[in-house]
């Protein structure tokens, strides 16, 4: 909290300053498509989870650089690893084995 | 020369060959009671039954003869190959039963020693009572010929393999290779060691005319003993580096076809029918080959046959690199001489795969993915032409919501025949699971494959309509629909087209057919869409086809081979294609069509797009 | 003084350069494989910045290089080197021999039917650019329909900055051409929602931003930032468009009574043949290799050959002309140094 006592909510400010980099990097030595990302939301607008949980590589991608993997591990609940991503992505980003690999990284420290 | 070791029936050149055979033998048999014990409870009821039955045991026989003996599969591959295997298998346990035949003949009272038939021609003289046996000398040395033609085909193909059909082999290990030499060492050793005896023990056409040449220059008998002695030590060594080699393979095909047969499926990444498959591959190297990976040759070493020596060295790292980077395309499975199924074997290791994150689908509401649009009322649709009409619900999957193609013209289609259908996905729907299961996460998929259960349950649909072979094989092999008849497009076409419901028109266009991996080898779905096919314009087809049809590169299998690595496989598949020069590719999968269309230089397209144009 | 210069390709950067040459004294031969000079400017209606009709530009290259030596409906048998010169076989029977090839083959436009999911060919509500040009020119295109225009929908970046249609370069005109339709749909729909479907808008040009302006503030064009990722068809035959707004982070979707896809440059297959015949190199993009990108653009890795235009990247058409004559500069400055 603020020391100045009149703020009610914590700060949404993305703080890059405290963002732990490591993980992201073990995940790009996995799966180097991670860094390729360029936002434009193909994923997000034909992912079949989407409807469940909010599923979108993009911003899982996105919450995971600025240190927000709780939203990036809710939103991935659901996915169906179907492919679809996959098959829209124009950088051509593996999502299947990102998703896949995000899965082996992260999410240790969160079941202790 | 002692005429009483001889006559005893023993001499300590016996005994590499004993411990060989004894260890040999203990091997098997521990070996063979681990895979038993290992298997699951059900499974090991559903063999000792197998077992049993009279007619999966006749299979069994018939598949010992024709598999482990004839290797028939060979000689539909390459007559070479056949003959080369066949000749040395058949070939050399005709001399075990024709040796054994002898001993029982002439010498009954010796049959309980074991090296005696082995070695018969060193123990016996010849004299009235074994002459009468010059039919069996005959025989042996007929076989053994037939041994040493081979073993001469197996020098030739380790220098040309291409004659023989294959164009890249296995790389040896080194225990492979010790295999290697003293099997091929084995048989003209013994034609030696026969040779140099024949005088005394008898022989025929081969050994007796050796006889002669070896007595013209070398005389002496000196030389007899050295040469049983050298023979063996060859089969002791063979027999003993047997269980760390390839040549396993001899002794776990023998449990593996009535496992098979039993119908004993992968349950466990290493034991039980895991263990027999990595066992069984004899590293012939046909699957190097057949891999649709093999179009970049740094992708060689992963194919099935090295996959199985890393499984038995136990190399995680390669164990898991090689089963990741598989398209599942399950053509090692289907080209495989002894049945391995490398594909299935790959999604086995992948279970073992740890991971911190895993989806939950428990929160999916089903009922929000049930409307109006996917229920059959109860009353009849009123457009319907046809009386006797199945509720069809269609369910075109996730990959076919990227190909619009096929879906308008399925949608078209299905309304020229006046069937009763529903769309289970228009809106998005849950996944099949097939992609999960190929990921090796099968409880998640078990659950996403419930969730769709509910779905078709509620909507009192009496046939599941699928465009994608994906969805259709997890449907197929791991959905309990009963009372739902679940169809490919493909067949469901060919089957209107033959009830008189839809009507083609033929034109000139020349198509080849693509059999997309999941519904081919995956569904062993291979005639209706050449029916249809053929009906719409003339069927080319493609260099390699059918069981060996080549994957587009495009396989959701694969969990590692990025975008850019894909490429020289989608255009090594195009070039197969396109070897009778068609007019245009024609397919069954939205995944194949999707990725051979960014590479082909012609038009590639669905077999219900071609239906809508000439319906 | 007088020489031969071959110009492979009639489209306005063969034009600008055989009035160029003209100008200056040679005998350019403009070889043209279709009927018509003009290229694609041919085929559009307006041009941006200053919506000068194509028609014009067309017209005044076409009149200023009627002198040039032009065979239409004509393309390039086989070329083969001689000592220090080129003999040219042209499909009509005729050879050429000379020391200078000017390129001019330009692009070609990318199919958009690769791209299934966007449903060109497939659904009758989806069209290119260039169909869009060719309707504002003739009236005539029996996809659009002009009592049912209450929403459009511009898809940028079709066939250009994507892995999976073998085109990672950006287009560099898609962006302000799909404004300038969009405007100009607006002018003839005013009633009428524009929606534009873009990932990053790169508008660099002279005035390009006035008119993302004019978009914006004229016309009530809606920019979203997101890339399209499947189109399918509802009973009433609209098509519905899916994207993510990226910026609300999150998917949404529209209805469209037309759809029109931005589809991109891809170098033409005639010029990589051609090329392949005297083996100039490719670059990674696809297009013609220059010696350099930065100072010797035009200027090929073999004597005597230049390129001009489109055949080397995307180019708008003041940069095309630019370069056309950039290039006639180069040859005649050969030609007087060899003297």
């Amino acid at each position: 909290m603020s020391m100045f006592g009149f703020r009610i909510s914590p700060s949404s400010t993305i703080d890059l300053d405290k963002v732990d980099r490591n993980r992201f990097k073990k995940l790009c030595a996995l799966e180097p498509d991670a860094s390729k990302c360029m936002a434009c939301g193909s994923c997000s607008a034909t992912c079949s989870a989407s409807e469940f949980s909010g599923m979108s590589v993009r911003k899982v991608l996105l919450c995971l650089q600025q240190g927000r993997e709780k939203e990036a591990y809710a939103m991935m609940s659901s996915c169906m690893l179907c492919g679809k991503c996959l098959m829209v992505c124009p950088r051509g980003i593996n999502t299947r084995h990102l998703i896949l690999s995000i899965s082996r990284i992260y999410g240790k420290e969160e079941s202790i | 020369m002692n005429n009483v070791t001889h006559l005893s029936g023993y001499n300590n050149f016996v005994l590499p060959f004993m411990i060989g055979m004894i260890f040999v033998l203990s091997c098997c048999a521990i070996g063979a009671v681990r895979v038993i014990l290992e298997l699951p409870a059900s499974d090991k009821k559903k063999f000792f039954l197998s077992l049993i039955n009279p007619k999966i045991m006749a299979q069994n026989v018939r598949d010992w003869f024709c598999d482990c003996l004839f290797h028939v599969k060979l000689w539909k591959r390459n007559k070479l190959l056949g003959y080369m295997h066949s000749s040395i298998a058949f070939g050399w346990f005709m001399i075990i039963l024709l040796g054994h035949i002898e001993v029982f003949l002439y010498t009954p009272d010796r049959i309980h020693k074991l090296w005696y038939p082995i070695f018969f021609r060193y123990f016996v003289a010849v004299n009235d009572n074994t002459m009468q046996g010059s039919f069996f000398f005959f025989l042996m040395d007929f076989f053994l010929l037939i041994i040493l033609s081979g073993i001469l085909l197996a020098l030739v193909k380790r220098v040309r393999s291409r004659a023989f059909g294959m164009r890249r082999t296995t790389r040896l290990s080194f225990t492979d290779r010790i295999g290697l030499y003293s099997l091929w060492l084995i048989f003209p050793l013994r034609l030696l060691a026969e040779g140099f005896t024949a005088d005394i023990s008898g022989g025929s056409f081969l050994t007796m005319s050796l006889n002669h040449v070896l007595h013209s220059f070398l005389g002496s008998e000196m030389n007899m003993l050295p040469t049983w002695w050298a023979y063996s030590l060859t089969l002791g060594t063979f027999m003993c580096i047997l269980p760390f080699s390839r040549y396993m393979h001899i002794p776990a095909e023998i449990l593996l076809i009535p496992m098979r047969n039993a119908g004993i499926l992968i349950t466990h990444s290493r034991k039980g029918v895991s263990r027999l498959y990595v066992h069984t591959c004899p590293g012939c190297g046909v699957c190097i080959d057949a891999c649709p990976m093999g179009a970049v040759k740094a992708n060689n070493k992963d194919a099935t046959v090295y996959l199985n020596r890393q499984l038995k060295r136990g190399n995680q790292r390669r164990i898991n690199e090689i089963s990741e980077k598989c398209l599942l395309c399950g053509k090692c499975s289907a080209v495989c001489q002894v049945g391995v199924e490398g594909d299935k074997l790959r999604i086995a290791q992948r279970t073992q795969i740890k991971y911190n994150l895993s989806p939950d689908y428990s929160k999916i509401d089903v009922n929000s993915l049930i409307n109006t649009n996917n229920i059959f009322v109860n009353t009849a649709n009123k457009n319907v032409s046809y009386t006797e009409n199945k509720k069809v619900l269609y369910f075109a999957g996730c990959m076919t919501s990227l190909t619009p193609s096929i879906r308008k013209s399925m949608v078209s289609i299905l309304n020229k025949s006046g069937v009763d259908w529903r769309f289970m996905d228009e809106e998005g729907g849950i996944c099949c699971g097939r992609p999960m299961w190929m990921a090796g996460r099968l409880e998640q998929a078990k659950q996403m494959a419930e969730k769709n259960t509910e779905i078709i349950k509620t909507s009192g649909a009496d046939m599941l309509l699928l465009s994608c072979p994906i969805c259709y094989r997890i449907f197929k092999e791991r959905y309990s629909l009963e009372g739902v008849e679940v169809l490919h497009h493909t067949e469901y076409i060919d089957r209107l087209v033959s009830e008189g419901r839809l009507n083609l028109s033929r034109s000139d266009t020349r198509y080849v057919y693509h059999d997309p991996c999941e519904l081919g080898r995956g569904c062993n779905i291979y005639e209706q869409p050449r029916h249809v096919v053929s009906a719409v314009g003339e069927l080319v087809e493609a260099a390699k086809n059918g069981k060996e049809s080549v994957c587009c590169g495009g396989s959701l299998g694969s969990l590692t081979l990025g975008f850019d690595k894909r490429k020289p496989l989608t255009e090594n598949a195009l070039a197969n294609l396109t070897a009778g020069s068609p007019d245009a590719i024609v397919t069954a999968c939205p995944l194949c069509q999707s990725t051979f269309g960014r590479y082909s230089d012609r038009p590639v397209k669905d077999i219900a797009q071609i239906v809508d144009e000439n319906s | 003084m007088n020489e031969i210069v071959v110009i492979i390709g009639g489209g306005i950067a063969g034009l600008e350069a055989a009035r160029q040459l003209l100008a200056l004294g040679h005998s350019p031969i403009v070889i043209e494989k279709s009927d018509h000079l003009g290229g694609h400017v041919a085929d559009w209606h307006k041009l941006f910045p200053d919506m000068k009709p194509a028609k014009d530009i067309v017209d005044e290259l076409v009149s200023s290089s009627k002198d040039a030596n032009i065979f239409l409906h004509t393309e390039i048998s086989f070329i083969n080197r001689l000592k220090d010169r080129y003999n040219i076989m042209l499909s009509n029977g005729i050879s050429i021999t000379s020391r200078y090839i000017l390129f001019t083959t330009g692009f070609r436009l990318f199919d958009a039917a690769k791209k299934e999911e966007y449903g060109y060919g497939v659904y009758n509500q989806v069209i290119t650019n260039q169909d869009l040009e060719k309707w504002f020119n003739t009236s005539k295109d029996s996809r659009i329909d002009n009592s049912a225009m209450k929403a459009v929908g511009f898809v940028h970046c079709v066939g250009s900055r994507d892995e999976k249609a073998r085109n990672t370069q950006c287009s560099k005109v898609c962006c302000i051409t799909a404004i300038k339709q969009a405007i100009e749909l607006k002018e003839k729909f005013p009633d009428a929602e524009i929606y534009c479907f873009y990932m990053d808008l790169r508008l660099f040009g002279k005035k390009f931003e006035d008119f993302y302006i004019k978009a914006q503030r004229d016309c009530g064009i809606h920019f979203i930032r997101g890339r399209v990722s499947e189109v399918s068809e509802n009973i009433d035959g609209k098509v519905i468009v899916k994207a993510e707004d990226t910026l609300a982070g999150r998917p949404m979707k529209v209805t469209l009574d037309l759809l029109v896809l931005m589809s991109g440059m891809v170098c033409n297959p005639d010029s990589t043949r051609v090329a392949g015949m005297m083996s100039l190199p490719i670059d990674s993009d696809g297009f013609l290799r220059s010696t350099d990108n930065v100072s010797r653009n035009t200027v090929s890795p073999k004597n005597g050959i230049f390129y001009a235009g489109a055949c080397t990247g995307p180019k708008t058409v003041p940069e095309t002309l630019a370069e056309a004559r950039s290039a006639v500069l180069e040859i005649h400055n050969s030609i007087i140094s060899r003297r």
